[in-house]
């Protein structure tokens, strides 16, 4: 396959940036996207030219490493699929492909297509956890889950916190994130005793790290790798209102 | 916990906008109702307005609550556009939205221009501004079982028709069926005449419209913000903000329509 890439350049986050282009004309389309990436940066290394850099670790689609806004989209136009996982197959031969970094505020640009995204790490240092005595572990059965609520709280712990809803979200807001990871212990009964000092904290850190407010675009649940639902941003919502009117 | 530290923060800045906007939808609906009333006729849509007028205190307790909601419902808008254009400073050079919708997209914009069309409609309608001379009609009515008596000195009962009461009628009776033959503001007459001009008739076309485009978004944008769901009916919340908005546009765009084709209101 030939593509044309506009690959994003920065320096720094104090560098203004711009789209370079470059020509590649020997990808296989059994290439994952970041392999293709691989093949180009050897090939600017050898010409003594600087690669780009940009995100990864386990390019299986679990750790929420890499990013990359491709064509428009983070993690590229194939739903419920990271950047590691998208294949170059999705792509036809011709195509001009734009790749920036992910773009929000909250998530300030390192270099090239690499985000600072420890405001993710902030928020869960806040409340995203539960707190457990480690002596004997509890019967497993002492605690009754419903199964609805279990598969709730699973769907919302496949969240692999990429930062791919702040990045979609035209508000720069990452509610999604925030209510999978509040979410996925409001519904569990371990999560109850810090349930309502957990949401208060986790969102007010939020904002403090700088990201948006939710207007419903839903832009985030479309590009989740996960497909994590908007529907735990209600439930958050919820539980926000809730906890600010009752908080002792 | 003061409103001013519910603006603070974006979810309750959002809370603040979905009860105002329930408000603001209760209204709409009430409105949508009402207005149906034209349809079956001059009488009852008229008796209808004259109840509302008739409500006093209570009608400018619900304009004050709606003008309020109104209010603090614009100020969280706009609170929430500035956090938001500050929290994506840097735009994509290439953009595709996925579920992101023109609706969506355009709220302040299609709010803004309900907010215009909203105070040319209260001008038009019920200040009586921009037409007077459409705004100032009224008609005299007699209540159920009005009886006058005739220069004859025979009792007679008042069983005409409204709009056939007129003040050649009111003079051949005596003084005391006069008193019970009152005048009300016409408020068909008053419509009919405003939509037979093809030009207000596009403004509420367009502000309708635009009414819809607003309420198509928010009316499942309400639940999601209170946090009303459940995956069992979801779905059903999701789909009836097109429906109500659709409802919503065709019943009162109807009303212009209507008249201008004759159908409604042709005889006066
Ligand atoms: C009859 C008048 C109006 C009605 C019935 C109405 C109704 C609503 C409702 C129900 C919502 C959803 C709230 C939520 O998402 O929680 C909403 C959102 C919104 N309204 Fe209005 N509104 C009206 C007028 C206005 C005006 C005059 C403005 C102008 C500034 C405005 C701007 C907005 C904006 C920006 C949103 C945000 C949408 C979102 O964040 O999802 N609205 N409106
Ligand atoms: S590199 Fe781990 S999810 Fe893509």
């Amino acid at each position: 396959m030939k593509l044309t890439l506009h690959i994003w350049r920065q320096k720094s986050a104090r560098d203004k940036g711009k789209f370079e282009e470059h020509l590649v004309d020997d990808v296989s389309p059994d290439m994952s996207f970041l392999e293709m990436l691989d093949v180009l940066n050897e090939s600017l290394i050898h010409q003594g030219k600087e690669p780009f850099a940009y995100d990864h670790d386990c390019r299986e689609g679990i750790c929420g490493a890499c990013s990359l806004t491709i064509n428009g989209t983070p993690h590229g136009p194939e739903a419920a699929t990271t950047t590691c996982q998208l294949h170059m197959r999705k792509f036809k031969n011709g195509d001009s492909i734009f790749i920036e970094p992910f773009r929000a505020r909250a998530f300030p640009i390192i270099k090239d297509l690499v985000v600072d995204r420890s405001a993710f790490d902030r928020i869960i240092q806040v409340g995203g956890f539960i707190s457990v005595g480690t002596n004997q572990p509890q019967d497993a059965n002492a605690l009754p889950v419903s199964k609805l609520k279990a598969e709730l709280a699973m769907d919302a712990a496949a969240c692999i916190g990429c930062g791919a809803c702040a990045a979609a979200c035209p508000n720069g807001a990452s509610m999604l994130f925030v209510a999978a990871k509040v979410s996925q212990f409001a519904l569990l009964p371990q999560g109850q005793p810090e349930r309502k000092k957990r949401v208060v904290a986790m969102v007010e850190q939020m904002e403090k790290e700088g990201f948006g407010g939710c207007t419903n675009f839903y832009e985030c649940e479309a590009v989740c790798p996960k497909q994590v639902s908007v529907r735990f941003i209600a439930m958050m919502n919820r539980d926000f209102l809730g906890a600010t009117l009752t908080k002792e | 916990m003061s409103l001013f530290n519910w603006l603070k923060s974006s979810i309750l800045s959002k809370v603040v906008m979905a009860l105002t906007g329930v408000l603001l939808v209760a209204f709409v609906c009430g409105h949508t109702l009402g207005n149906m009333l034209i349809y079956l006729g001059k009488e009852e849509f008229n008796a209808y307005a004259q109840f509302l007028q008739s409500l006093g205190e209570i009608l400018w307790l619900i304009r004050i609550t709606l003008f309020l909601a109104l209010i603090l419902h614009i100020i969280a808008a706009i609170r929430v556009k500035f956090l938001n254009m500050a929290s994506k400073p840097v735009k994509y050079q290439v953009r595709r939205y996925v579920k992101a919708k023109l609706t969506s997209r355009t709220m302040l914009w299609t709010g803004s221009m309900v907010l215009a069309f909203l105070a040319y409609h209260l001008l038009h309608f019920t200040i009586g501004v921009t037409n007077p001379k459409d705004f100032h009609v009224y008609e005299y009515y007699a209540p159920h079982n009005a009886y006058g008596v005739l220069p004859s000195g025979a009792i007679a009962k008042i069983n005409e028709p409204n709009s056939k009461i007129t003040q050649n009628l009111l003079d051949q009776f005596e003084s005391q069926a006069s008193k019970q033959v009152m005048k009300r503001h016409d408020v068909y007459k008053m419509v009919v005449l405003g939509f037979k001009n093809p030009w207000i008739s596009l403004c509420y076309f367009i502000g309708v419209i635009l009414l819809g485009f607003h309420l198509n978004h928010a009316i499942q944008s309400m639940f999601q913000t209170l946090g009303i769901n459940h995956p069992k009916y979801d779905k059903c919340l999701r789909n009836f903000s097109p429906v109500l908005s659709t409802i919503i546009v065709i019943c009162m765009i109807s009303i212009p329509i209507n008249i201008l084709l004759g159908l409604t209101g042709g005889a006066l």
